[in-house]
């Protein structure tokens, strides 16, 4: 079975935030919470000062923290080495959260609107995301991204991979050498986020210059 | 709407009735990328870029996936509103009442029947849908009979420098680096290729491309700018000095490198023509064509001869007992002279070996003398460009400081040649093979010189206007260059200049459609109190309440968005959409992917109605007849012509244009299909320099008699103060911003603004995805100042402080310290820290960086009428905080 991984390319990235909103927009992700949100940072000093912007997914690891603390059960890896929350076993109990070295997890309490001021019910829109947050995920759980696997079966790529201008995101197989991922990750000094954790991400990326 | 316009059907879930996919063009920047919206049941639960059009080449960005939280926002306005307090002003409440539409139209009707006098009118309108002002804005115009009108982005935001000279140099709106075979790029204050609304998804990809593949960046920016942050290279230099940094480039590059692209130079430019002692070409008695010398000849002749063997450049010719020298020997010699690098360091703070080894490695990059062939056509490849825009233009400097980045491209023939700096949109196209429209190819003037065929406003950049009196409530028409003039109507002089020039009649209505001018103009009290407050009657389109329709709106339409709206021309006249290399053309239309929501109504369709109202419908009609050939190249077909005393719906309009330029088979039904047409470029269109027999120049003749014209007609109005008229030199020259001479040592630093690349001039600060992301964005509500300088002045993160500018102006924010910025500056976001009510999400966060610029004489180009968009501010804790 082929182990889903991603390549970043941060020399391609130059910032934009079209991985993040389109996840939340993709994933009908609540209100403050981002499955893949994008870290800006700046080091050195002037006049050599540098600006990168890190933008982060799940990274999917191959030994996932979260998964080791789970009292329930409830996160699991399925066959393509994507880590799952099954929202009937999650008790709330954030010890995952707690684990996971990639602030890759968080919960929501209830939905809330993005107009708090507006009077009646919610919009078309709004209404519709809810309904398609409540049926895949919940209120309380753990929620993650999940490389939306969903639109994957159905032939599409993950949404911040279909977005990104620069085409700074590439997914694909790490288990086939031939695959596009691989050839990135060998050919271009592919490296993993901390690897000093020891859970062996399937998020890699390529270095900004 | 329903099923003809379904281009995919998705795997249907139980109980969906409907689930499908509707290919339009996203409104959220000028780019207009293609994108697919998809519909379940009636709503709009996802937007995606369209893989089958190279305008956004199937991405689509932050600004455009949020577009759907703009579409179902809640604050929106839905229905018409009347203001029923009569007190107008920035905060004021203007207390709505819900009003029918029935009774606006009344009331619209009304006010304009009651008009003393149509030409006081005025037509204001957002740049941000540019292809909805094509039609409405310029037909109602001449249908009512006025030539009053204000773009909102060509305030501050926009660029009466840069399209000028782009105009001018290229043919074209903008310039932007050829990347697909660029290998080196000087950026001066812009973001292209990143983020910025030139063609903005395709052009990322391929600045992308170009960067994994080995291309140079170098970036002359105040700020550690997205660009910057890319880029090889990040260059610290003052505002407003990118022309005299590029002066000094050329200087290396002329006189100490001896580097030149002769070929271009004699055959492209005026650089061979020969100028009298007076500044002048010396003409042919006979034709009054300008000479060139012919030094195997050993005589002159005018430019076009046919017999001519070479073309001199340098040296010194007698000719009929006149002392003549070529225009390049003149630039050449004018460089050394006033533009040493000393100079260029001392104005700028580049260090002046900073600028030689750049300006070095710039002129070897172009790798004069190399070609390349594509499809079997051999033409010259030069790997090098320059581009700037709002940064470098943004000064009282406008003008030059483009031209004279741009010269950099044509020294060493790097213009519109694969790799180099291209004109964009761009500016020759053939047309669609079906019909031979849109079509334009500049050509040449009696002197040679290239003249556009198509342009997006009324006057070409060339030949320039006659200055004349003006007849616009702004005074546009008195100077011969400029496009919208904010110093006449922003200040409090406003009505004395209408005075002095004889103006016999007075602003009595506006309209406005989707510009939200008191934060894109200038200081806000300014723009508020001496220009907007001085309309009897405001109508204004709007998605939401905003500063301006809270501070002097008399009515308020619910204007449909994007999602909801038929515009039958999108991505023509191609100003921002179209890549530059060869890809495709593509006509994109939009169509509305859900109807009006509540009771909004498209602004088209409703400016059809007032002109039917107000009994100009004839002349509404005719007005679209004569404006089609002018934007969208080519004249129109008898049978789609709009017949005058006919009646048609906006829909009619759109399938009439579309069958007349791109045939009878794609009208309006066609293209709901698709939502495009494409067809292959061409190498001649493309990259057109060469096929095309037109020069530009790189001395600057005609401004002489423009501005002497200028000269004496103001002077005839007793007003010769309002130009300084040394800005008409033939020679490129760097002139100071107020704030570049400011001598009190208390306004220590230079503020300036720039643009997040998730965020479109003042329309999408309310939009809640946006928000969150500037939120999560640490550069975006806070004012960056350099962290030594924040130091030194007893400041850490999120100190309040004050920016005042030696008027006394001043806004207060937090300040982030922050490395990537220049000592003497302080950055803030521009468009941000909104206070109206009807905009809660965006109120109160970041700061209003324009109340800091007042767009007096003196901070105004005297070339071009653009804004100085520069302060120099002094800046001081907030007492308590």
């Amino acid at each position: 079975m082929p182990r889903y991984g991603f390549v970043i390319d941060l020399k391609r990235c130059y910032g934009c935030y079209s991985c993040q909103v389109s996840c939340k927009a993709a994933n009908f992700t609540p209100r403050g919470i981002d499955w893949a949100q994008c870290v800006p940072a700046e080091t050195g000093s002037f006049p050599t000062a540098l600006r990168q912007m890190l933008p982060l997914v799940c990274q999917q690891c191959k030994e996932p923290a979260c998964k080791e603390v789970c009292p329930t059960g409830a996160t699991t890896q399925d066959e393509n080495g994507i880590v799952l929350v099954d929202k009937n076993l999650c008790m709330g109990c954030k010890a995952c959260i707690m684990a996971c070295p990639y602030g890759a997890r968080q919960t929501v309490g209830d939905w809330q609107t993005y107009f708090p001021d507006a009077e009646g019910e919610l919009d078309p829109y709004e209404a519709y995301a809810k309904k398609q947050w409540e049926k895949k995920n919940g209120y309380g759980m753990a929620t993650k991204c999940d490389y939306c696997k969903d639109r994957v079966a159905e032939g599409r790529k993950p949404a911040c991979v279909e977005s990104c201008p620069a085409k700074a995101r590439t997914f694909g197989d790490l288990e086939d050498p031939e695959s596009e991922v691989s050839m990135l990750i060998r050919r271009e000094y592919g490296f993993q986020l901390n690897p000093e954790f020891g859970t062996d991400p399937a998020c890699f990326y390529l270095p900004p210059r | 709407m329903g099923d003809e316009m379904a281009t995919t059907t998705t795997v249907q879930e139980p109980n969906v009735k409907e689930d499908v996919w509707i290919n339009t063009s996203c409104g959220g920047c000028y780019a207009q990328c293609g994108i697919r919206a998809h519909r379940v049941d009636g709503v709009i639960v996802e937007l995606e870029g369209n893989p089958e059009t190279p305008a956004g080449s199937g991405r689509i960005c932050a600004k455009g996936t949020a577009q759907l939280m703009t579409l179902y926002d809640r604050y929106r306005v839905n229905y018409p509103v009347k203001r029923t307090n009569p007190e107008k002003g920035v905060g004021v409440d203007p207390k709505w009442e819900r009003i029918s539409w029935e009774e606006a139209y009344e009331t619209i009707f009304e006010k304009f029947r009651n008009m003393k006098d149509p030409r006081g009118t005025y037509f204001q309108a957002t740049t941000v849908q540019t292809s909805e002002i094509r039609f409405a804005v310029p037909a109602f115009m001449k249908a009512w009979g006025f030539k009053n009108y204000w773009v909102s982005g060509g305030g501050l935001w926009c660029g009466n420098g840069a399209h000028f000279m782009n105009g001018i140099m290229h043919a074209a709106w903008s310039i932007i680096p050829d990347w697909n075979y660029n290998k080196y790029t000087l950026y001066f204050g812009c973001s292209k290729g990143h983020g910025a609304g030139h063609a903005a998804l395709q052009s990322a990809q391929w600045a992308a491309d170009a960067r994994a593949r080995g291309m140079k960046a170098v970036v002359f920016d105040p700020f550690l700018s997205t660009q910057a942050s890319k880029a090889h290279e990040w260059v610290p230099i003052r505002v407003g000095t990118d022309g005299a940094v590029a002066l000094g480039m050329i200087n290396v590059i002329l006189n100490e490198l001896g580097i030149w692209d002769a070929p271009y130079l004699k055959l492209k430019t005026n650089a061979p023509y020969l100028i009298r002692p007076d500044q002048h070409y010396k003409r042919d008695p006979e034709t009054n064509k300008p000479l060139i010398w012919d030094p195997k000849a050993g005589r002159a002749k005018t430019f076009d001869d046919p017999t001519i063997e070479d073309y001199a450049l340098e040296g010194t010719f007698e000719v009929d007992g006149t002392t003549c020298t070529p225009a390049f020997q003149l630039l050449k010699e004018h460089v050394k002279e006033n533009y040493p690098l000393e100079k260029a360091e001392k104005i700028s703070s580049v260090p002046a070996a900073t600028i030689r080894r750049i300006a070095t490695e710039f002129a070897e990059a172009a790798e004069i003398g190399r070609t390349i062939t594509i499809d079997g056509k051999e033409i010259p490849l030069r790997p090098a460009a320059a581009i700037f825009f709002r940064g470098s233009q943004g000064h009282v400097n406008s003008g030059w400081n483009c031209l004279e980045i741009d010269l950099l491209n044509h020294i060493v023939g790097a213009a519109d040649v694969p790799g180099g700096s291209m004109g964009h949109g761009p500016p020759v196209s053939f047309g669609h093979p079906d019909t031979g429209k849109p079509e334009t190819v500049p050509y040449a003037c009696p002197d040679g010189l290239m003249t556009v065929k198509g342009w997006v406003y009324d006057h070409k950049p060339y030949p320039l206007r006659e200055p004349a009196p003006p007849q616009r409530l702004d005074l546009q028409d008195l100077y011969p260059c400029s496009v919208y003039n904010a110093f006449t109507i922003c200040t409090p002089e406003w009505e004395k200049y209408r005075k002095d020039f004889n103006i016999d009649y007075e602003p009595e209505i506006m309209i406005n459609f989707g510009s939200n001018s008191v934060m894109t103009m200038a200081n806000a009290e300014g723009v508020t109190e001496n220009f907007l407050k001085q309309f009897d009657f405001v109508l204004s389109f709007n998605i939401y309440q905003n500063e301006f329709t809270e501070a002097v709106a008399d009515i308020v339409l619910p204007d449909a968005s994007f999602l909801e709206r038929y515009t039958p021309c999108v991505t023509f006249p191609s100003t921002f959409c179209h890549p530059t290399g060869m890809d495709h053309w593509v006509w994109q239309i939009r169509q509305p992917v859900v109807e009006p929501l509540h009771e909004r109504r498209d602004f088209n369709e409703v400016m059809l109605e007032i002109a039917k109202g107000l009994g100009v419908q004839d002349k509404y009609f005719q007005a679209i007849n004569d404006l089609i050939p002018v934007r969208y190249g080519g004249e129109m077909d008898e049978e789609y012509k709009l017949d005058p005393s006919g009646d048609y719906s906006w829909q009619d309009i759109s399938d009439r244009v579309l069958k007349d330029r791109l045939g009878p088979d794609k009208g309006l039904e066609a293209l709901k299909k698709t939502g495009l047409e494409k067809w292959p470029t061409k190498v001649e269109e493309m990259y057109w320099r060469w096929f095309t027999p037109v020069r530009v120049p790189i001395y600057f003749e005609f401004f002489l008699e423009s501005g002497k014209k200028l000269q004496k007609l103001l002077s005839s109005f007793g007003r010769e103060d309002m130009a300084d008229y040394r800005f008409y030199t033939p020679l490129a020259e760097w002139f100071p911003c107020p704030s570049h001479e400011e001598e009190d040592p208390t306004f220590d630093l230079w503020a300036f603004s720039w643009r997040p690349s998730f965020h479109t001039q003042s329309s999408t600060q309310n939009n809640p995805w946006l928000d969150e992301v500037s939120v999560n964005d640490p550069f975006v509500y806070l004012m960056q100042i350099n962290a030594t300088t924040g130091k030194s002045k007893g400041l850490k993160d999120n100190d309040m402080v004050w920016v005042e500018n030696p008027d006394g102006n001043k806004i207060k924010g937090p300040v982030k310290l922050v490395e990537g910025m220049h000592p003497e500056h302080i950055g803030i976001a521009g468009c941000h820290g909104h206070w109206a009510r009807g905009t809660p999400i965006s109120k109160g966060k970041g700061q209003f960086f324009d109340d800091l610029i007042n767009p007096d004489l003196a901070h105004t180009d005297s070339l071009t009428q653009g804004s100085d968009a520069c302060a120099k501010v002094k800046i001081y804790k907030v007492a308590g905080r």
